[in-house]
């Protein structure tokens, strides 16, 4: 289950670095189209069509975000239950409470834009996270080996 | 030692699985909650709202929010009157809702849908749906009082289609919502719609069965309503819909400009309408213009404006009437940017303009008329509120809409019976805007914000919500049936976005999925 655990963990900072290429692909991919002619405006924002490629970006975005990571950070907190990894619960905890505010300034960025830069700051501190998340065992391991031995000689 | 150890361990798998449980249960349980059945009737969803007006005695059901189940059984549910004696009445189906099936139609047409990749006049080609071949459909064209029979067929379009007549007050049984006015049209089958066309103006129609999916690959077109007197000499009235193939952005399926030819001092009439999920603004360079109807209803008294945008709602219409210069410069209508109609006597050679600054506002727009009903004596008050919360939506996980508090399909169902007069307020809190969209009816705006509209009625069948914004709208409840109102943002509306307006005594037989696989969002 530790490994579980480890790899959930990793997973998220993965994902959050994901997140912030694919935004970037989407927003590059949206100037370099509107420097060529493209128009945008809310029909062609809503339009679920491809007026350029890097849309997906976009779309990528907002399924990762609000369905696969909140999922992943889940599931990292059920395994952080079983992984004895000192502190693990604590950590895990921190990243899907992170996960939510990550999600709630996102949505609210749509109406003020200010929640929208707290979001891209907000990764930072997730990615962070996650990362600690998934080294929390590092220097643990000798007592996590040693617990099966106490056991026999005892 | 050993015996503590294995207890602690014991112990502990014990603290992670009650733990886990703790976390999960809740999830699973509101996930398998929100599934929702291989088929139900939209009759059944949610509970119901009078809004303040009387409920069928005794109440056959739970009134306000807050009940156990959000699919009620066919015998809780609104299905029909339970009189005295407790016997449940038989409701009027919608399928008796029709026009007067002893009259011979004035307008034909046989629309043939089919799935197959399609060329925009300028080479584009698109994997799309087309209607006799086209996408958009041809225009239906038809004068005040005639009635329009349309046959629909669908010669091989998976999934069924059907077609809704966008702002035309049908009778219910011709709504073409599938699972709520019909089943869908299967490949192979067909379907006849007739309704009179009982008021002039800008309409459009499009497939009501995976809407989201079908609308944007081209299973729409225009529906234009002429008065019965002949226009006056000198006038020219042109359809400007607007949609995205693809991500390109075209007027009457052209990339780029449409051209049409005007005479100095004539009179032009563009139907400007948006069938795509989000709005856009239209403007006019090169002459001032008069905004002369919204959403197929004439504006009383509009004046002059220059400089101005108009923000056309998604699914709504604004028909811009521009006369021509008297010295020949040619006149661009802008529709969300460059492009647009371009109205030319001697040359087509117009500069596009900016969007200006300014948008008018319809609150204010035009000159007062009587409604013909007082709203302030109204038979139900209905909240419609947007929102926005973390769920499961038929198991997905996701950020859904919610309608008053409540997630799809727990949401309300509007109450009425007929000749009510009905209040709506319709407010949004989701962090996005919503054009919301009533079927079967014309509403008329009371109040923006608690600001009260002061111009012309200001009758809408697709009214832009933007978020914090809060809307008073009025309508009487003259055309029974059950009707969808929901966000014409059509992927919202498959996102959960969708309540019904249901009168009383009256019923669908018709239930969403089920062997037709009806799915109307």
């Amino acid at each position: 289950m530790r490994v579980v655990y480890k790899v959930l963990a990793y997973l998220v900072a993965v994902e959050v670095a994901v997140q912030a290429a694919v935004m970037v692909f989407g927003d590059a991919g949206l100037g370099k189209w509107v420097g060529q002619g493209g128009v945008l405006d809310k029909s062609v924002l809503e339009s679920e069509g491809s007026p350029f490629p890097e849309v997906i970006g976009f779309m990528a975005h907002g399924i990762n975000g609000m369905m696969v990571i909140p999922v992943i950070a889940l599931l990292l907190l059920v395994s952080s239950f079983f992984a004895r990894v000192p502190g693990a619960v604590k950590a895990a905890g921190l990243v899907l409470l992170l996960v939510a505010v990550q999600v709630t300034l996102g949505l609210s960025g749509h109406d003020i834009p200010a929640l929208g830069a707290l979001h891209g700051l907000n990764a930072l501190l997730l990615f962070s996270s996650a990362l600690y998340a998934a080294r929390r065992d590092r220097g643990v391991a000798v007592p996590a080996q040693a617990e099966p031995r106490l056991g026999t000689a005892g | 030692m050993k015996d503590t150890h294995r207890r602690g361990a014991r112990l502990r798998l014990a603290v992670a699985g009650a733990a886990t449980v703790a976390v999960l249960g809740p999830l699973v349980w509101l996930w398998q909650d929100s599934l929702m059945p291989a088929a139900y009737s939209v009759m059944d969803m949610g509970y119901a709202d009078y809004g303040g007006g009387p409920s069928p005695s005794p109440p056959s059901h739970a009134t306000g929010p807050g009940h156990g189940s959000h699919l009620t059984t066919a015998a809780q549910g609104h299905r029909g009157h339970t009189d005295d004696t407790g016997r449940t009445t038989a409701a009027r189906s919608v399928t008796s809702l029709v026009a007067d099936p002893n009259r011979t139609a004035d307008v034909t047409v046989t629309l043939v849908a089919r799935a197959q990749r399609f060329r925009l006049p300028t080479g584009r080609s698109v994997d799309g749906y087309t209607l006799n071949g086209a996408s958009p459909g041809p225009a239906v064209h038809a004068t005040v009082g005639q009635l329009v029979q349309v046959r629909l067929v669908n010669e091989s379009v998976p999934g069924g289609i059907t077609l809704h007549w966008h702002g035309v007050d049908v009778p219910n049984a011709e709504d073409g919502v599938a699972g709520v006015t019909q089943d869908a049209v299967g490949t192979g089958k067909s379907h006849v719609y007739r309704f009179v066309a009982n008021q002039a103006g800008t309409f459009w129609y499009h497939s009501h069965q995976v809407s989201h999916e079908q609308v944007r690959r081209g299973l729409l077109g225009p529906l234009v309503v002429t008065p019965a007197r002949r226009p006056p000499a000198g006038t020219v009235d042109v359809v400007a819909l607007l949609h995205l193939y693809d991500g390109a952005r075209t007027v009457n399926g052209r990339e780029g400009d449409v051209r049409v030819a005007a005479r100095p001092g004539d009179r032009v009439r563009v139907r400007v309408i948006n069938t795509e999920n989000g709005e856009t603004p239209a403007w006019v360079g090169g002459a001032p213009f008069r905004l002369v109807a919204v959403d197929g209803t004439d504006v009383n008294e509009p004046s002059p404006v220059r400089d101005t945008a108009v923000m056309v709602t998604a699914g709504g219409r604004a028909d811009i009437e521009v006369t021509m210069p008297e010295d020949g410069s040619p006149v661009r209508v802008h529709i969300g940017g460059p492009g647009g109609v371009v109205l030319g006597s001697r040359s087509y050679d117009a500069p596009a303009a900016p969007r200006p600054a300014r948008t008018l506002d319809l609150l204010s727009y035009g000159a007062p008329e009587p409604i013909g009903f007082d709203p302030e004596r109204a038979d139900r008050r209905f909240t419609y509120e947007i929102g926005r919360r973390p769920g499961f939506l038929d198991g997905t996980p996701g950020v859904w809409w919610t309608v008053n508090g409540h997630l799809f399909p727990d949401v309300p169902m509007f109450m009425v019976a007929e000749h009510d007069v009905v209040r709506m307020r319709v407010s949004n809190h989701s962090g996005e805007s919503h054009p919301m969209h009533l079927h079967g009816h014309h509403a008329v705006v009371l109040s923006r914000n608690g600001v009260r509209a002061t111009g012309s009625p200001w009758w809408t069948d697709s009214l832009e919500v933007g978020n914090g914004e809060s809307y008073d709208i009025a309508f009487v409840a003259d055309n029974p049936g059950v009707w969808m109102d929901h966000c014409h943002n059509l992927p919202h509306a498959a996102e959960g976005l969708v309540a019904h307006l249901m009168y009383e005594g009256v019923g669908t037989p018709f239930t969403v999925g089920g062997e037709a696989a009806n799915e109307p969002e």
